[in-house]
């Protein structure tokens, strides 16, 4: 017998670290501190995505109108007019919220005696000719005179005519043939694939999204296409000002990267719990969560982006004189932009990711197909949602893969060869 | 007032910077102050830069000559010492009045051209006007202009990278140009071309400077280069100065050993000219003056052959002793008939390359005329082959090693403040092929 066998096991006992109480009690106590930012929030947030929703699955006039409109004014800012299209946008704005709030233009047309807009409700029918429309078509009466009067370029008056023609053929089509809207929206994201990404993604949006509305999903899949884009447009939003600091300044850096891979490796699931405690069961949490989730490809990018800019390039605009936010606007943005698009792709990828488990918070769409689908073994169903999840994934990333081509840095790229 | 004006500089990087610059200036070597965990990129540097000149700042690599360029124009803070831009210390000005100094008064071309790969040639060669905040239109003519000076009309809608690096390199002087400054900067501009366009580009470089009248601080760790450039150089080496001077003086009158192996394999015929090389003209003969006279003064110089020069030094010709000898035992009253006036005449910035051809025709020593067509000096051929010979050394010491008996350096630096302020050289050095530069 030896001595070491004798001694009794020696059994220390630490004490138990209450981190999920302390968790929790932070969470209580954030929730309770900053209550209404977070019901605004929530309401901003939701607000979105059913109009993003709204939009997808059944375009109202108003909504298409502007639209068309939007693409009118991006035209003219990119010739170098952005200042009447702002002000254009300004005013409709203005004019949209007075409206949204307390009626104001349907009050002014109503007290119309306009013979126009009586034959208007006439073809029609009075539910499409709504105060919010008339303002839109304003807009883009604006905008198209705008774009006649104030530039001299034939491509832009082809833009403000082609957006003009191609709104009335979805009004004609959906008011007066009665195509479904979702046969519309379809055909608007082929022509976009075509537009940006060529024939071979336009061939396989058609079929895809073919699929979706023949398999009965298209009211899922847009609902989860809104969630994707107003989370992506969050992270985006909040990721980039976050990627530059960390590129700057190598402190926030050092401070950043560990939250970012913290971030990244807790489980989804995890941010839904304080997801749900503050705002509830529904989209919203699961579009936090998802922002969470998604954002750390955002910031990463964005810091390697800038920070790959080349030192001399940098140099050479601090030796003309230019101020640091000049630098950063002309030369590291511009030149860092494909880099930062590689980041948004993959926080696209990664929000699709957590649709699923969006799903299972009450996120609704495609997500709870599939969550529904696992709950009740029911095979068919959680298939289908995957499918219509894959064929978003694809034309999603393909699509914005296709934009990074046309960042400075990748034309100038190409020049080279 | 000088157009730049360093005095005292020290950039010390790492984090005791200010206790090493304590033991610089003690007289240190960097490699001593090693152990303190910092690098001393330069080190008690003084020197002025003339309206007008090319000053180029020679050394190896390493020897601190970006860092000391960058704080010509305040990209690097010096860590003691003062620059002075037009009279304006920069190392006292705030953010904002910095880059006004920058935008208005320093241009800069980068070795690697920095180029910005996202704009046409044409908005890279106005940017320095863009940052200004000149209107478009306006910016864009006097970057065409500027295009145009260094022969790239026609290439301005181009990218950067659909052109070669030559001409990369002339957009990135147009840049500079057009950014209408009267000082550009140069860090070792022409170090990333081949040797031919090399060569293409320091005469077009001659050129713009002759016409455009710029101040330019040339860095380049090439001698052959410096001494083409240069009006005056700066040698550096491990951050200090070594020496400054015309490339005329770094050659015939090294301050040490070091600098003397280094121009050691130098084309000494490219860069000295003849008025590094000419002697004094003795004696001269004053066309009134008689035979007799002349005879005489060539018997007590010695000489076979005078020129003949009037009393505001203007040169009339020169006579021969077998002539005028000839014409006294004829009994000629003067020297009427007796002058030749074909002598070969060289102006005083030709290179020494250039004078062995007419001096192997003449049977004359080389006349040394200047703008006026006065005699300023002569060259016999035996001056001319004893100037391929590089000046003696006399110290037998190997010029690397640091313990070299050289004066130390610390000592140097009043003799090299005393060499920045002399006047120029009579005349600037002929480089190029086409001989002088004026
Ligand atoms: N930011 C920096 N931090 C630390 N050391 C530096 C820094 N910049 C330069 N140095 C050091 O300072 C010294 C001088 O560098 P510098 O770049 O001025 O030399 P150079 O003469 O331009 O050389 P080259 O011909 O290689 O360009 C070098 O030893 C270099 O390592
Ligand atoms: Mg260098």
């Amino acid at each position: 017998m030896t001595a070491a066998t004798m001694l009794a096991p020696l059994e220390i006992t630490l004490p138990k670290a209450p981190v999920g109480a302390w968790f929790e009690a932070a969470i209580t106590w954030v929730q309770l501190t900053f209550k209404p930012a977070f019901d605004a929030i929530g309401e901003v947030i939701g607000a979105s995505v059913d109009t993003l929703a709204g939009l997808l699955t059944e375009p109202s006039a108003a909504q298409l109108t502007v639209l068309a409109a939007a693409i009118v004014a991006f035209g003219l800012v990119r010739r170098g007019r952005p200042r009447p299209a702002a002000l254009a946008v300004a005013v409709w704005l203005v004019l949209a919220v007075a409206e949204g709030a307390a009626g104001v233009a349907a009050l002014a047309i109503q007290n119309l005696p306009a013979p126009l807009f009586l034959w208007a409700m006439g073809l029609f029918g009075a539910d499409y000719v709504d105060p919010q429309l008339v303002l839109a078509l304003l807009l883009l009466a604006a905008l198209v005179a705008t774009s006649l009067a104030a530039t001299r370029s034939a491509a832009q008056w082809r833009l403000a005519g082609g957006s003009s023609a191609a709104l009335l053929a979805l009004f004609v089509a959906q008011h007066i043939l009665g195509v479904q809207p979702a046969l519309l929206v379809m055909l608007l994201f082929t022509a976009l694939a075509l537009a940006v990404a060529g024939w071979r993604l336009a061939v396989f949006a058609l079929l895809g999204f073919l699929l979706i509305i023949s398999m009965d999903k298209w009211e899922a899949a847009m609902s989860s296409l809104a969630l994707i884009l107003v989370a992506t447009a969050v992270a985006v939003v909040i990721s980039v000002p976050i990627g530059i600091l960390a590129a700057y300044n190598d402190r926030a850096s050092r401070v950043v990267k560990p939250v970012l891979d913290f971030m990244q490796t807790l489980p989804a699931f995890v941010y839904l719990i304080p997801a749900i405690s503050f705002f509830g069961v529904g989209q919203v949490p699961g579009i936090i969560a998802t922002v969470i989730f998604a954002m750390p490809p955002g910031v990463r990018l964005t810091e390697l982006g800038i920070r790959q800019v080349d030192k001399e390039l940098i140099e050479a605009g601090e030796a003309f004189g230019a101020p640091d936010l000049q630098i950063l606007r002309r030369i590291q943005l511009p030149l860092a932009l494909a880099t930062i698009m590689a980041g948004v792709n993959q926080v696209i990828m990664l929000s699709l990711s957590m649709v699923v488990i969006a799903g299972m918070v009450g996120a609704g769409g495609l997500g709870n197909d599939v969550y529904t689908g696992i709950a009740r073994s029911d095979v068919a169903l959680g298939f289908e949602g995957g499918i219509a999840v894959v064929v978003l994934a694809i034309f999603l990333d393909r699509l914005t893969g296709a934009v990074t081509r046309f960042s400075p840095a990748a034309r100038a790229q190409r020049a080279a060869r | 007032m000088p157009a730049v004006r360093a005095e005292k500089l020290y950039k010390v990087f790492g984090k005791r910077a200010s206790r090493a610059v304590e033991l610089l200036s003690d007289g240190r070597h960097r490699d001593e102050i090693r152990q303190l965990n910092v690098t001393a990129a330069v080190i008690d540097v003084s020197f002025e830069v003339r309206a007008g000149e090319i000053f180029v700042v020679m050394g190896l690599s390493g020897s601190g000559k970006s860092t000391l360029i960058r704080m010509l124009n305040g990209l690097l803070e010096p860590t003691s010492g003062t620059v002075e831009i037009d009279g304006t210390d920069i190392t006292r000005l705030s953010g904002a009045a910095l880059r006004q100094v920058r935008s208005r008064k320093i241009s800069m071309v980068f070795q690697h051209f920095a180029l910005f790969p996202h704009r046409s040639v044409l908005e890279n060669a106005a940017y320095g006007l863009e940052v200004r905040g000149v209107p478009r239109e306006e910016r864009l003519e006097k970057a065409r202009h500027s295009l145009g000076l260094v022969g790239l009309a026609g290439w301005e809608d181009r990218l950067p990278q659909q052109l070669s690096g030559g001409m990369q390199q002339r957009v990135g002087l147009a840049r500079a140009l057009a950014a209408d400054t009267d000082i550009i900067l140069m860090d070792e501009a022409f170090s990333a071309l081949d040797p031919l366009i090399r060569r293409d580009m320091q005469t077009q470089l001659l050129e713009l400077q002759a016409s455009l009248g710029k101040t330019i601080v040339f860095i380049t760790h090439d001698l052959n280069e410096a001494m083409r450039l240069g009006d005056r150089i700066c040698v550096l080496r491990d951050g200090r100065v070594a020496q400054i001077g015309t490339a005329e003086e770094i050659l015939n009158d090294p301050a040490n050993d070091y600098v003397a192996q280094f121009v050691e394999d130098v084309d000494r015929t490219r860069v000295l000219t003849a008025s590094s090389v000419m002697e004094p003209p003795i004696p001269v003969i004053d066309p009134g003056h008689g035979p007799r006279t002349a005879l005489r003064t060539m018997r007590e110089n010695q000489t076979v052959s005078a020129f003949v020069v009037r009393r505001n030094r203007q040169l009339v010709g020169a006579v021969r002793e077998d002539a005028i000898g000839e014409a006294v035992r004829t009994g000629a009253t003067d020297l009427a008939g007796l002058v030749d006036t074909a002598v070969e005449r060289v102006h005083p910035d030709t290179a020494v390359a250039d004078l062995f051809h007419q001096a192997a025709e003449s049977p004359y020593p080389l006349a040394v005329v200047d703008d006026d067509g006065r005699l300023v000096g002569v060259i016999p051929r035996v001056t001319l082959l004893a100037a391929l010979a590089p000046p003696s050394t006399e110290s037998p010491e190997p010029a690397e090693s640091p313990e070299a008996p050289e004066s130390p350096e610390p000592a140097e630096s009043p003799e090299d403040a005393d060499q920045a302020t002399s006047p120029p050289a009579s005349g600037a050095l002929a480089g190029s092929d086409e001989g002088s530069r004026q």
